[in-house]
């Protein structure tokens, strides 16, 4: 808490070690979020990248004045959103359903993460999103479900209910596998 | 179920990412450069800080009073030339506040989705025209406080939650300095391109009000999506009542307000003075 309060002030003065800090300290943590609302290792890393790039373009804009990490997270599901939006209106104009999990090719090991990651992530992909949501930011980036609740713009109870149906659901996916 | 760990344990654990070697040093080496774009073209872009020290010389004031009307004259800011209708002269709204001894205000800002605490309910800025002093309240008590003095580039921050305190020196004046700066938001509106937005009474005080949507307002190198600022000033006394701001960066909506404006106040100078309680502990950064 404290360390994230000083690299907030360094990189705002400007500190470049301070924002490779807090790189090296998220930058895990945030794939694996964006990896199981994406269940696509390429488009997760594209979006990781984009929030880190985005952010440090931002040094100068406005202050961070809360949570870092929730920030940073907050800033991966807006990109995921916007990113599944576009991907409706595309499918909207091309009139072809959306591919499917992309499977990342055995030359591109650009992420590294194990079968039951994998299997998870796609268990996880087949929650409805606002489910998926709740239980990778409950669980992984350890949110309150006030927290989420405040994220998805619902009540505490909707995010309870999503948050129990998720985890029922995905129970059930990977019942025997866990 | 493995071992003793819940299923949740289990999904936290097992839904881990990581970068390989390369991609890591890839990804690592685009934010940084990204980093190094904006410090270059803010530091281009911003050009306030400095400014506000020149300004006290009167051949700059005079030049920068020249330079105003000829902008207006040649039609480029829209604001002047407004006939009987406005009762607002706005360059004289910059002279005015350019000359202000001292002012005092409050800051208010909102971030939606507001996903985490802000720590923060409001601020109360006291302002010279080269110090400032800054206190953050939180529940009626004061949290923060951070002193920047532009003579000598230091800001010092005094957490009293967390009994510490930051001493900084730096070329650039932090983020809250340059974007809270009263003159620097009427400077910046000067040179960009606004729509007057008539007259509203605030707080009992007649105004007359102006918009921008130019991202240019805002600066740096990563402009906001939506940018919008207004400005709303007396009718009477020709100084500024209320700031508005919003922007949205990354989907998450900013907004700022700026009122209880105290123009042309003498301000103690030992409020400037960075005041630091005895046991806090130091954690400025040693680079």
């Amino acid at each position: 808490m404290i360390e994230d309060e000083i690299l907030k002030w360094r990189f705002k003065h400007g500190s470049r070690t301070a924002l490779a800090r807090i790189y090296e300290k998220y930058v895990h943590l945030l794939l694996s979020v964006a990896m199981g609302l994406l269940n696509d290792p390429h488009e997760a890393e594209d979006v990781v990248q984009d929030v880190f790039v985005s952010f440090a373009r931002s040094a100068n804009g406005f202050g961070i004045q809360g949570s870092l990490k929730a920030y940073l997270a907050a800033c991966v599901v807006n990109r995921v959103r916007d990113q599944a939006r576009r991907e409706r209106v595309r499918q909207r104009h091309l009139g072809r359903p959306a591919a499917g999990p992309a499977e990342a090719s055995e030359a591109d090991q650009s992420l590294l993460y194990s079968e039951r990651c994998e299997r998870l992530s796609q268990a996880l992909a087949e929650l409805p999103y606002e489910q998926r949501e709740v239980v990778v930011l409950r669980i992984k980036q350890e949110m309150t479900l006030k927290e989420v609740a405040k994220l998805q713009g619902v009540s505490v109870s909707t995010v309870h209910g999503r948050y129990r149906y998720g985890m029922e659901k995905l129970r059930a996916l990977l019942d025997g596998e866990v | 179920m493995r071992g003793n760990e819940s299923f949740e344990d289990i999904v936290k654990k097992d839904l881990d990412v990581r970068t390989s070697d390369g991609t890591h040093e890839r990804m690592r080496r685009a934010v940084l450069d990204a980093h190094g774009l904006s410090q270059t073209n803010t530091a281009a872009a911003t050009p306030t800080i400095r400014r506000r020290t020149l300004m006290r010389s009167p051949v700059v004031k005079l030049g920068i009073a020249a330079a105003i009307i000829a902008v207006v004259g040649l039609g480029i800011v829209e604001f002047v030339g407004t006939g009987g209708k406005s009762g607002v002269v706005w360059a004289d709204v910059a002279q005015k506040v350019q000359a202000s001894r001292g002012v005092i205000f409050r800051t208010t800002e909102h971030i939606v989705p507001d996903t985490y605490d802000q720590g923060v309910d409001f601020g109360m800025h006291h302002w010279s025209s080269t110090q400032s002093r800054l206190d953050l309240y939180k529940g009626g008590e004061i949290n923060r406080t951070i002193w920047s003095d532009c003579n000598t580039k230091t800001t010092t921050l005094v957490d009293y939650y967390h009994k510490s305190y930051v001493k900084m020196t730096a070329e650039k004046m932090p983020d809250h300095f340059r974007m809270a700066d009263p003159n620097g938001w009427v400077q910046r509106f000067l040179s960009c391109k606004y729509k007057e937005l008539g007259q509203k009474t605030i707080a009992g005080v007649l105004c007359e009000g102006i918009e921008t949507t130019d991202p240019a307002f805002y600066g740096g190198g990563n402009p906001p999506e939506t940018p919008m600022a207004r400005i709303w000033v007396s009718v009477e006394t020709g100084y500024p009542v209320q700031f508005e701001g919003e922007r949205v960066y990354d989907g998450a909506r900013h907004t700022f307000v700026q009122d209880q404006f105290q123009w042309d106040v003498e301000i103690d100078e030992s409020l400037f003075e960075p005041n630091i309680p005895a046991g806090y502990i130091d954690i400025s950064p040693t680079e």
